[in-house]
């Protein structure tokens, strides 16, 4: 009986712990009155890079380089830009490490394909040793 | 055959951990990031001057000379520690020092200036850190390399060290 409840508690934990990360810092006299264009300003926030945490998106974090890059980008979404207006705005000045996806580039192409790669490779291998391994039998 | 097949994943394995002793043992800080403005022409901005009353308009003042643009605060400890090399950049080198007063208090800053000595030949003032973003930066303090032609050549990102200062103007005479 104990051990359940305990077992409970821990999933409790469990469960609040996943909800609270989802945390972020926006703060109230940042967000636009067009609920649109806050959604578009979240989604772009939630995709650039904290520069100084670097490991944090401006959405969540609380530096005030990322508050004044929330603004900026609110701004620009304000004056009409769309979004790859302002994510290339953005990537001009502070590079591609700036967006915490990085792009499908000529420079990213072993990023991206090497895993694919990778376990086709592993796929081919198993399947050539199980023939083998057949025939022995 | 197959015998030879079986050492390519420790070849592989092998030259992985090379790859990394290799990132491991060259003097490099992954936290300081390159510039996407190397190379590229100074980013336009005007803004007011702190020592002088006619407007900061960038387009004139770069282009002429090589130029180390210099952002600070008074509120930023590594600027303190800096301040002694900016300060050598301008009396030995004579080269001239724009610095670029990040979210800072007016009355602070002329202050601080008055007190440790001004190395800078105009302060222009980035009261929002707009002009800031406009130049990459991400944390100051942040020093740039301009040539004479108005091209960002280097950027040195966090406080200048005696390193630093012989790097900087080993790149002056380079570029000079």
């Amino acid at each position: 009986m104990i051990t359940k409840k305990i077992f409970l508690i821990f999933i409790y934990i469990f469960i609040s712990q996943l909800l609270l990360s989802n945390s972020y810092s926006v703060e109230p006299d940042e967000i636009l009155q067009n609920p649109e264009q806050e959604l578009r300003a979240r989604n772009i926030s939630k995709n650039i890079r904290c520069m100084v945490c670097q490991n944090q998106s401006i959405d969540e974090s609380d530096a005030p380089l990322a508050k004044d890059l929330r603004i900026l980008i609110r701004n620009q979404i304000k004056d009409g830009n769309n979004d790859k207006e302002i994510y290339k705005f953005l990537t001009d000045r502070y590079g591609d490490f700036i967006l915490l996806k990085p792009a499908f580039k000529l420079n990213t192409l072993a990023l991206w394909l090497l895993p694919l790669i990778f376990v086709l490779v592993g796929i081919f291998i198993l399947f050539f040793h199980n023939k083998k391994s057949r025939k022995i039998q | 055959m197959k015998k030879q097949i079986l050492i390519v994943p420790f070849i592989f394995f092998a030259l992985i951990l090379l790859v990394f002793f290799y990132l491991l043992i060259i003097e490099r800080n992954p936290a300081e990031l390159p510039s996407n403005l190397l190379n590229k022409n100074v980013p336009k901005f005007e803004t007011n001057s702190l020592i002088k009353k006619e407007k900061f308009i960038s387009s004139k003042e770069f282009g002429n000379e090589i130029v180390l643009v210099n952002f600070f605060a008074t509120w930023c400890k590594p600027c303190l520690e800096e301040h002694d090399y900016i300060k050598r950049f301008s009396n030995e080198k004579k080269i001239r020092i724009i610095g670029i007063n990040y979210k800072d208090n007016k009355k602070t800053v002329i202050n601080w200036l008055n007190k440790l000595g001004n190395p800078y030949s105009n302060v222009p003032i980035d009261k929002d850190g707009k002009i800031a973003i406009d130049w990459g930066v991400y944390g100051i303090p942040e020093t740039f390399v301009i040539n004479s032609k108005g091209i960002i050549k280097y950027k040195h990102i966090g406080p200048i060290t005696e390193k630093t200062y012989k790097k900087i103007n080993l790149l002056i005479k380079k570029i000079e």
